[in-house]
């Protein structure tokens, strides 16, 4: 009796091994290999161009180096300063977004289809049509503010700090329904009885949302914040269309950096240094949130 | 950024994400020729040749020199696998082929600051076998330069070039002026005429050059730097000499009196094709561009200013000082990784040819490097403008020839972009700043020799 049953439960963990197989051998090499391996390249010393240097093994030479580095330390400002802006105005932009269509009212499937059209256009295409309405000789924002006066047209991106914030726009323009539909999915979940009964107490539209949906709405707000953070900290494309980091790095992003060092400059070992510590820069940032929500989490069970 | 599209209709598509994300195939012969088929020992066996190039700007030209060659090769199909115009996003893509030592490349047009990094990287096949030496006395010698690396030749010119200035000869001769020899003159014109043309045509400014933070900033203010009669690096290539008087007074030139003042601030977000616009519309009195520039300023189709278009020599510093003009181009050169190495050299043998460069220079105004192509007297009355062109391409100054001139460009790109765009940044700083990185990095190269 006893021995069946237990063989009955290893077949059964087999069996459970077995189906877990196809999801570790994708993670494994989609996820954890690439990432073991930019790690072992970061730590030798590969400039394509000059083969005759071999390709010797310098330990955490690069790192060392990514740390002195200004260019780097410019790209990681950048970087952080994009992080910053981008997740919180996506954030608010989005429980805005949420808000309207979670509301009741004719067409709203429509409404909610369209809210998404901006996340679903790729990035690369997004970014050409922001630099289309940016740019300085037939762009559409000149043409709005100026119309035909071609004399007084801005070259809005040879300023370092507009060319920065067009880039911000940009994300928060395509990203904020992303987070808008997180948001949503925490809306619902959120019971109407509530809400009537705080009618029925005489709270006001403004205490409703103060007092029921913010509160309730805060595992979908980190869950939101957590997904725009990774997310956009390892932006790339935004850059590369739109600016190829100019003028003067004021848009020259981590990512864009790594990618230079690697398949322009050819320095393999250099550009993975760059790869791996966006990584770690943003598996922390998750281990921290995952701290918050799942407490969060648990307070409310508790 | 050496070359780019004649078509400003292509500024976007210029740009650089097509490198990452497109890469498209266009049949160009119609042969139908088996596949990977090994002809060493026969050479008539079909064979089928990948030409990784740019999106001719002239395809018509184009097709027409693929047909010839179809004509009297029809065992060598091609197909030309297209990459994106920006050189350094052309690079990206290609070197990622090379490096995966990836056979379906044959041949490629390589951009003359390449060579020393792909005849180091051994990512181009060294000619000197395939080119004897009395082919290449055919070419100009200077041009023959541009792919030699180290003893070995890696390139074909297929070209010449380098940066021109462009003028509205109209408006020059409405005010009186001769095409400007220095870069005092050419202010003081651009300032008297667009003084004069404020009423009538308020968009007009002086100037229009390349300033984006890219490969071409690098071209533009090295003409500035050789103006003042400063380099880029010491002759040995050990160090770099952004610090020094000649190369900051070149920055502080352009930053106090181009950028923002004879050229809109726009110029720091052009590449080519941004910044031949406004001189095609005739927003520009000045413009510095490549030699191509000529023929779509002169297209009526394009250009708002076909016809009314001067080209001198870039202008120099002071009356004392030498001209100064930035070396650009392209080459063919065949992939060491290519199982079709010989039928790569027949078609380069043609494709550079004389009577295949008078068919260039006729439909495609592209300045032939052989030298009596460049002489042929129907080619001169089409493009009178050769003959300033050869002049100047006699003193073109090369980008630092060296492997780890990617790495070097991006340094000098930062720097410039920088003190251009921002105005209170401490110039002497980033310039020391730029000088240690890049003299770090040509120390990392040197340790293995």
């Amino acid at each position: 009796m006893m021995k069946s049953a237990l063989r009955a439960l290893s077949a059964d963990h087999a069996a459970a091994w077995w189906m877990l197989v196809p999801a570790l051998v994708f993670t494994f090499t989609l996820a954890v290999y690439p990432v073991i391996a930019s790690f072992i390249l970061s730590l030798y010393r590969i400039i394509l161009s000059m083969p005759a240097l071999g390709e010797p093994f310098v330990g955490l030479e690069n790192y060392a180096e990514l740390l002195r580095d200004p260019t780097a330390r410019q790209a990681f400002l950048v970087t952080a300063g994009f992080v910053a802006l981008s997740t919180t105005l996506e954030l608010i932009l989005g429980l805005c977004i949420a808000l309207v269509i979670h509301a009741q009212f004719p067409g709203r499937g429509w409404v909610r289809a369209a809210a998404l059209i901006p996340w679903v256009i790729p990035t690369a295409v997004a970014s050409q049509m922001w630099r289309y309405i940016f740019n300085d000789q037939y762009g559409l924002a000149n043409l709005l503010l100026f119309g035909d006066r071609v004399a007084e047209y801005v070259p809005w991106f040879a300023s370092p700090g507009v060319a920065f914030l067009i880039m911000v726009l940009a994300d928060v323009w395509k990203t904020s329904s992303f987070a808008a539909l997180l948001i949503l999915a925490g809306l619902q979940l959120i019971p109407d009885e509530l809400y009537e009964a705080a009618r029925i107490d005489g709270a006001g539209l403004w205490q409703r949302f103060w007092h029921i949906t913010l509160p309730l709405l805060r595992p979908a707000l980190l869950l939101a914040l957590l997904f725009r953070t990774m997310d956009s900290f390892r932006v790339f494309d935004l850059a590369f269309v739109m600016t190829q980091g100019g003028p003067g790095d004021a848009t020259q992003v981590l990512q864009l950096y790594g990618y230079k060092a690697m398949f322009t400059e050819g320095r393999m070992g250099y550009g993975s240094a760059v790869s791996v510590s966006v990584f770690l820069a943003i598996f922390f940032l998750s281990l921290l949130y995952i701290r918050a929500i799942g407490s969060r989490l648990l307070e409310r069970n508790a | 950024m050496t070359w780019w599209s004649r078509d400003p209709s292509h500024r976007t598509g210029a740009a650089p994400i097509a490198a990452a994300l497109i890469c498209a195939l266009a049949v160009v012969t119609g042969a139908i020729a088996a596949d990977r088929a090994d002809t060493s020992g026969e050479p008539l066996k079909p064979v089928t040749l990948r030409f990784v190039s740019w999106k001719a700007d002239h395809p018509r030209a184009w097709d027409e020199a693929f047909a010839r060659f179809a004509d009297s090769h029809p065992h060598i199909s091609i197909v030309r696998e297209l990459a994106p115009h920006s050189s350094t996003a052309y690079h990206d893509l290609l070197t990622q082929k090379l490096k995966n030592r990836d056979a379906t490349v044959d041949l490629f047009f390589m951009d003359i600051i390449w060579v020393p990094e792909f005849a180091s990287a051994g990512w181009a096949l060294p000619l000197d076998d395939l080119f004897s030496p009395e082919e290449q006395e055919h070419f100009l010698p200077a041009a023959m330069e541009t792919g030699r690396y180290g003893g070995h030749v890696y390139g074909v010119p297929s070209r010449i070039d380098s940066g021109m200035l462009f003028y509205r000869a109209d408006l020059l001769a409405k005010y009186g002026f001769a095409p400007p020899r220095t870069w005092a003159e050419l202010i003081t014109q651009a300032e008297s005429i667009t003084r004069g043309e404020r009423t009538l045509h308020p968009a007009l400014r002086g100037y229009s050059g390349q300033f984006k933070q890219y490969e071409g900033l690098v071209c533009s203010m090295m003409e500035f730097v050789g103006g003042y009669g400063g380099h880029l690096m010491t002759p040995d290539l050990r160090h770099s000499l952004l610090s020094t008087p000649a190369t900051l007074a070149a920055v502080e030139f352009v930053r106090d009196q181009i950028i923002g003042h004879i050229a809109s601030r726009a110029v720091l977000t052009y590449q080519e094709p941004e910044s031949v616009v406004p001189f095609i519309q005739g927003n520009a009195v000045f413009h510095r561009n490549w030699p191509y520039t000529w023929e779509v300023a002169n297209d009526p189709r394009r250009s708002k200013i076909a016809g009314k278009v001067g080209v001198v020599p870039l202008p120099r510093m002071a009356a004392d000082r030498p001209p100064t003009t930035a070396l650009g181009g392209w080459l063919y050169a065949i992939s060491p990784f290519s199982r079709h190495q010989r039928e790569a050299w027949d078609f380069i043998r043609f494709i550079s040819s004389a009577p295949l460069q008078r068919h260039f220079a006729l439909a495609a105004g592209i300045a032939p490097s052989r030298a009596a192509v460049l002489q042929d007297e129907q080619v001169l009355e089409a493009n009178p403008h050769f003959r300033a062109q050869l002049a100047m391409f006699h003193g073109a100054t090369s980008r630092p020839r060296t492997p780890l001139y990617p790495a070097i460009s991006n340094i000098l790109q930062r720097y410039f972009s920088r003190t251009l765009a921002y105005r209170d940044v401490n110039l002497r700083a980033e310039a020391e700043r730029a000088d240690a990185q890049i003299d770090r990095l040509l120390e990392i190269g040197r340790s293995a020799r």
